[in-house]
């Protein structure tokens, strides 16, 4: 039985909603902060909304508005935002190869954040063709539609909602590395696997501890690609 | 919102959609010429070695407590592991998150 024949339990777009809602849980608390720190910063409610919305982009939407506050000049605000989000740049490529022909899938990258490409990269290999648009679409619209309410959230009563239930923005944020974690398990399947992927979770880990926020993720991932081929040649060298 | 910033947002929004939907597009591109070539559609090997490390490293990122005591990195080993071990029993997505999250909450409520 190929993964053709396989039919999914619920409708593609249902699924993918299913699938990404772990999501949530790291989407809101932030969402919440980041919509709390933008109005306080001054910018208006509906100002912090449409960042989110057009944005998309965590760490990114933060800095924006802490430039912009700073009085930052236009050309820096726009260059350091778009630094940020370089490493977005080998997501689609690496989905590419699972996506049908389909004139939408050029929008729907709009949607394409670290943790869709991460939930979408293990997911999408293990479904029918024919449904990955529909799954893609749900998890998407649900991550970015939690995005903007949680912003809004934060925006209109952020205040109120960290003071009354401060227990919430502390556990709800594991959403994510559980989601991660369950993500990459299966990937622990050789020798070369486990040393790489160790080492670029430790490396991730130390980097984020010592304060490189922003490039801990590509430096992690790029020095788990060279170890990755470093090892490769040594088991090639150590085979002839 | 006075104009400049407007101008900010909009690049930055702009920028921020190229930036993904601008190797989707290259890629695209390149799977239909190895096809036309009657070669297999792959990826290049880097690109298929660096997907999975990407994920990793967000995960070593997202698991730094966002404060630093010995509750929060308590909580967090225990759940890592609750979550793992949820993981192989049921091989899915989203009840290993929620039994991780959820033994977040009940370890933190406890200390």
């Amino acid at each position: 039985m190929t993964s053709e024949d396989l039919s999914l339990p619920r409708p593609p777009v249902l699924t993918g909603v299913y699938d990404a809602f772990p999501l949530l849980g790291g989407y809101i608390p932030v969402a919440i902060s980041f919509g709390l720190i933008s109005t306080q910063s001054g910018f208006g409610i509906l100002e912090t909304i449409l960042i989110s919305a057009l944005i998309y982009a965590g760490a990114s939407q933060f800095l924006f508005v802490a430039m912009i506050s700073a009085g930052a000049p236009l050309w820096l605000v726009i260059s350091m935002t778009l630094l940020i989000n370089a490493r977005h740049v080998v997501y689609a490529p690496n989905l590419a190869i699972y996506l049908p022909q389909n004139r939408w899938w050029p929008w729907l990258m709009h949607g394409l954040t670290d943790q869709i490409f991460a939930l979408a990269l293990t997911r999408m290999a293990k479904i029918p063709e024919h449904t990955r648009i529909g799954w893609y679409t749900g998890a998407a619209l649900l991550a970015w539609l939690s995005w903007i309410f949680g912003t809004a959230l934060g925006a209109i009563a952020g205040e109120e909602l960290t003071t009354r239930w401060p227990l919430l923005g502390e556990v709800m944020p594991f959403a994510l590395p559980a989601l991660f974690l369950v993500l990459i398990a299966p990937r622990f399947t050789s020798r070369i696997w486990v040393i790489t992927l160790s080492a670029t979770i430790t490396l991730a880990f130390a980097l984020k501890l010592f304060g490189y926020v922003n490039a801990a993720i590509p430096l992690a991932a790029i020095s788990g690609a060279g170890i990755y081929y470093l090892i490769q040649k040594l088991e090639k060298h150590n085979a002839k | 919102m006075p104009n400049d910033i407007w101008i900010a947002l909009i690049a930055s929004a702009v920028g921020t959609f190229f930036i993904r939907v601008l190797p989707l597009i290259w890629m695209q591109r390149h799977i239909a010429r190895r096809k036309s070539q009657e070669a297999v559609a792959e990826l290049p090997t880097w690109l298929s070695v660096f997907g999975p490390l990407m994920i990793a490293a967000m995960f070593g990122v997202s698991l730094v407590p966002a404060t630093m005591s010995t509750e929060t990195w308590f909580s967090t080993i225990v759940s890592a592991l609750v979550t793992l071990i949820a993981w192989w029993f049921k091989r899915s997505l989203g009840w290993p998150v929620f039994a991780g999250v959820m033994t977040y909450g009940v370890v933190t409520v406890i200390f």
